[in-house]
């Protein structure tokens, strides 16, 4: 079995459908033309970010906190929480996300298990993860909602968010060069 | 030069000794059907949810396969100069501009509301500062929030721990933005929406206008800083 | 002709990118740089970017999900 196997991935078809990394012209069409698709279907761009407050709400649940009387969320938002993980269309697509890059990543035979490598990779992931939660909660939305659906919505804020990007990306390169290096 | 190549290429070989690779593929085929059953499962639940199932798997998909990274895209012009990156973003930009604007202007032919909406949010202090906290946030982390679930797919520990500390930080936003930053400075804070001021078509002449220049832009600063030594 | 080996296992994007930028700019001409990376990106913008300074580039995977790069300085 696994000689087959081995035998298909070495095909050049099939090298070049599942092995070889499409161009990055080719992924924005195809993420345009997705994007869109989910726009027409469920009256709405992609987005990542909103989901992952419910998934912190629904944790501190667990050890009896109750978060959802705060300001930030909208009745909608509330009946997402109440209604739980499994009914949350967003939650559902961010796990499809993770499945879906895996399942690419299988059928290139490349998956490996990454361990951490020092522990400024770990302080590294604390503080990055810290800093975009807290700003996309700021800002609406991360690099896909607030920029790509959110330009794409002709919206002005998008691009307002793009020089932004720019600007932190300038001095998270600075401070990765100095310190996480 | 090509003597060299090939002599490097024979070291290589010899420094590591490959074992003989596993295909994953017979993996992949179980995981296929595993996430097909889910779908079904799903389609239990609500009809809705595989259509978000299936989006997510698509959507992870084609980042992985592509290598695409918005993170690259703002990070690259400064640290290699090249903005191959930033230029495919632009491209999804406007063809996605494209498919939204033709589906709302859809709706207002039809008499329906403007679906979407809720994507032009407001322009103050909060956007101005999350974008810089969140584009410092990406590059240290290696990954925005697309990028760190499709490298959870792909086995990065330090994603998945990324990932945990974006959901503590999206709580702590969340609540800051509903107690202060929102009510604060949100309320008056103006939401720009270019069909409003330009009308529609103006809106999309304005949108390619500002893509053309930015790509023209990215194309020129890889010319300068690209290829610099 | 000296021959450099960088090990960028474990590293992320973009990490290995920054460390060949450093490496390359300390070696000769004709010098050849061996990266290790295991992550996916790095194995696209890492050559991207040697190609565009005009060097020499080899990929070779040499495990799953572990590839070499094999860059070579020529001027």
């Amino acid at each position: 079995m696994q000689e087959f196997f081995i035998k298909l991935g070495k095909a050049e078809t099939y090298q070049k459908l599942f092995k070889e990394p499409l161009t990055y012209v080719a992924g924005a069409m195809l993420l345009a033309v997705l994007n869109i698709a989910h726009f027409a279907v469920l009256n709405g761009g992609w987005g990542v970010t909103s989901p992952f407050v419910s998934w912190g709400a629904w944790v501190v649940k667990l050890f009896g906190v109750d978060v959802s009387g705060w300001n930030y969320f909208s009745e909608s938002a509330r009946k997402t929480l109440a209604n739980g993980f499994l009914m949350d269309g967003g939650s559902i697509r961010n796990v499809g996300i993770i499945f879906g890059a895996l399942l690419a990543t299988l059928y290139a035979s490349q998956f490996k298990i990454k361990k951490i490598k020092s522990g400024r990779q770990v302080v590294a992931a604390i503080l990055g993860g810290l800093m975009m939660g807290y700003g996309a909660r700021m800002a609406s939305g991360c690099n896909i909602g607030a920029l790509f659906t959110g330009t794409a919505s002709l919206s002005f804020s998008g691009w307002i968010f793009a020089l932004c990007l720019l600007i932190g990306a300038y001095f998270g390169s600075k401070l990765l060069a100095k310190y996480f290096m | 030069m090509a003597e060299i190549v090939q002599e490097v290429k024979t070291s290589v070989r010899k420094r590591t000794p490959r074992k003989p690779k596993k295909s994953q593929i017979p993996a992949a085929l179980v995981l296929t059907i595993i996430v097909v059953v889910i779908g079904f499962y799903l389609a239990g639940l609500s009809p809705k949810l595989p259509i978000f199932w299936m989006f997510g798997l698509a959507f992870g998909y084609v980042l992985q396969r592509s290598r695409f990274c918005f993170t690259a895209a703002f990070r690259d012009p400064w640290i290699s100069g090249s903005t191959s990156v930033t230029r495919a973003v632009l491209v999804a930009i406007g063809i996605c501009t494209l498919g939204f604007t033709a589906i709302k202007y859809g709706a207002v032919l039809n008499g329906a509301d403007i679906p979407g909406m809720g994507s032009v949010t407001p322009i103050g202090l909060p956007l101005v500062l999350g974008g810089i906290i969140f584009g410092i946030g990406m590059v240290i982390a290696g990954g925005c929030a697309s990028g760190t679930l499709m490298r959870i797919g792909e086995g990065f520990l330090m994603q998945l721990l990324v990932l945990v500390f974006f959901v503590i930080g999206s709580l702590w936003g969340a609540h800051d933005q509903g107690a202060f930053w929102g009510p604060t400075f949100n309320a008056n804070a103006p939401r720009v929406f270019l069909p409003d001021l330009f009308g529609w078509f103006g809106a999309l002449v304005v949108q390619g206008l500002i893509i053309l220049l930015l790509y023209i832009a990215a194309v020129k600063w890889q010319e300068k800083k690209g290829t610099a030594e | 002709m000296a021959e450099f080996t960088l090990d960028c296992l474990g590293e992320a994007c973009p990490v290995p990118l920054m460390k060949t930028q450093k490496k390359m700019e300390s070696m000769a001409v004709g010098d050849v740089l061996i990266v290790s990376i295991d992550h996916s990106c790095a194995m696209k913008n890492v050559p991207e970017w040697a190609r565009n300074q005009g060097y020499n580039v080899e990929i070779e995977e040499v495990d799953d999900g572990e590839w070499e790069l094999i860059i070579e300085k020529t001027k």
